[in-house]
């Protein structure tokens, strides 16, 4: 046996015997909540153990998630959507209601999309993706525009002032133009266009900068969490 | 030394993270939270609404950002029930639905609210934007019925909304593109209601120009942002108990950072074959 193996093996095995200690000594419930917390704690472990190295356990607790996930949302798009609102629509009519029959047209696109799973039929979701990609363009195109442009500019535009508001939107102004310039590829990046655009690679910085430190403590919270959950949920210590 | 440094095993690294992370957590060590001026607007829109005004929130995150999400959730609902609004929940996220469904059970216990009168949840809808554009213009044909399928005209809270300019506010948890994709440009901008919203770390900075625009009025982002919002509510919880964590954390890799930039650039200048 190799050295992972045995260090595989005794974490399985104190895994193990924690548990057993903490059910024995009546911190985790011999019930449904307790196994579920043993199951949430040894999920969490599993995942984390691929920091040491890619494993059995992670690769099982990895296919385990993607499973739960799918089948839960499956559940989701079933029950309140496809069943609730679609087949009960005409299985559970009352006396003197209707069916909307409006309902067979999405009905009936939906169903083309699925004919991509056949050579012979796959044409016919052409007819799905024409609706979906027209009526998305007709309703994305007029909205952007209006929200992240048309809304944006006037924001960036306002009268500067001796102020540190002032100050700001300088800052601001000088950043757009900047990065404009840099992503304006129809002028060589040579002279005065050149040194705008080097202006405009510093604000790209700053801003790659501040979005890889949001990032670093959103992944740190996550971390936060599950040790959070492990110390107080599984082996109360907190 | 400096070569070392540059090859250090990166589980060293995992380790001296897991121990900034455990020991403040096992120490119970606080640190003071002060709410930024963006978490204060949000916390302002929900003070300033009057006892039963209905406030809309919208809970667009999966189990993957519970640790952030969750604590944002509480805190909010907590302070909307404590200034007796009435809540309308819905999903744009089919994994937030049991996510939701927890916090709002726990609120109904903690301030012994009636269901379909001081709250309802109205469950997951799918169709991303459509979503909201069909709630702009009728809130029943979007969602027709609760989660257990409850009608929406049966219900005293959901009888009488019809639009989303019916609802006094709209707050957005999210933690995908649903604030800045969904909600501003297919119902703030084009309904006009009141719009705050929480978000992971991750997609706060992207969201603070909506703010300078006024399509944003308040925002809460990460758990730093729930911390924040944990302390204006006078009630820490969660995400209050991971901000010493979080800090000591972020100065294990700031101090990683630096050594590694002045490794490499001291192994750069003994070894002037490398420099190109």
């Amino acid at each position: 046996m190799t050295r992972d193996t045995y260090v595989f093996l005794a974490v399985l095995l104190l895994f193990v015997v924690t548990n057993i200690g903490l059910v024995a000594s009546g911190i985790l419930a011999a019930d449904w909540t307790g196994l579920g917390v043993i199951t949430g704690a040894g999920m969490t472990l599993a995942l984390y153990s691929f920091l040491y190295k890619d494993n059995p356990l992670f690769k099982f607790a990895e296919h385990v998630f993607v499973g739960v996930a799918a089948a839960y949302i499956f559940g989701q798009y079933w029950y309140p959507t496809i069943y609730g609102e679609l087949i009960a629509e005409w299985t559970d009519l009352e006396v003197g209601e209707t069916a909307n029959w409006w309902l067979l047209a999405p009905t009936a696109l939906g169903f083309l999309m699925l004919t991509r799973f056949s050579l012979r039929l796959a044409w016919l979701s052409r007819y799905s993706f024409a609706f979906f990609v027209g009526l998305g363009a007709g309703l994305t195109i007029p909205r952007y525009i209006s929200s992240f442009i048309l809304a944006q500019i006037e924001p960036t535009l306002q009268p500067l002032s001796l102020s540190w508001d002032g100050f700001n939107l300088l800052v601001i102004l000088v950043g757009v133009i900047g990065v404009l310039v840099y992503f304006f590829f129809s002028v060589e990046h040579t002279g005065v266009a050149g040194r705008v655009s080097k202006v405009g690679i510093w604000f790209l910085m700053v801003s790659f900068g501040a979005s890889f430190g949001y990032t670093v403590m959103a992944r740190i919270s996550l971390l936060i969490g599950r040790v959070t959950f492990l110390f107080e949920d599984w082996l109360h210590l907190m | 030394m400096i070569q070392k440094l540059l090859d250090i095993d990166r589980r060293i690294i995992f380790v001296l993270v897991f121990v900034a992370v455990a020991v403040p957590l096992l120490a119970g060590m606080v640190m003071p939270i002060t709410p930024t001026k963006e978490v204060q607007a949000a916390y302002d829109e929900i003070e300033k609404r009057a006892a039963g005004d209905v406030v809309l929130v919208s809970f667009s995150y999966g189990a993957s950002t519970v640790p952030e999400m969750q604590p944002m959730a509480r805190a909010i609902l907590r302070h909307a029930f404590r200034r007796e609004l009435k809540i309308v929940a819905i999903c744009l996220w089919p994994e937030a639905t049991g996510l939701a469904q927890e916090v709002l059970e726990d609120m109904a216990a903690e301030f012994e609210l009636q269901y379909g009168v001081d709250y309802t949840f109205m469950g997951y809808k799918p169709g991303n934007f459509s979503v909201i554009l069909n709630m702009g213009q009728d809130f029943h044909s979007a969602f027709p019925q609760d989660n257990w399928g409850a009608k929406a005209d049966e219900l005293e809270l959901t009888r009488p909304l019809r639009s989303l300019k019916d609802f006094d506010l709209v707050f957005d948890l999210a933690a995908g593109d649903s604030i800045e994709f969904w909600w501003i440009p297919y119902g703030q901008e084009k309904f006009g209601f009141p719009f705050a919203a929480g978000c992971t770390a991750v997609m706060a900075p992207d969201l603070y120009p909506f703010l300078d625009s006024g399509q944003l009025n308040g925002l809460l982002g990460g758990l730093a942002g729930a911390a924040e919002y944990e302390t204006l509510v006078n009630h820490p919880g969660k995400a209050s108990k991971g901000m010493s964590a979080q800090s000591f954390a972020h100065l294990i890799i700031v101090a990683f950072v630096i050594i590694g930039n002045t490794a490499y650039f001291v192994s750069r200048r003994t070894r002037p074959e490398q420099r190109s």
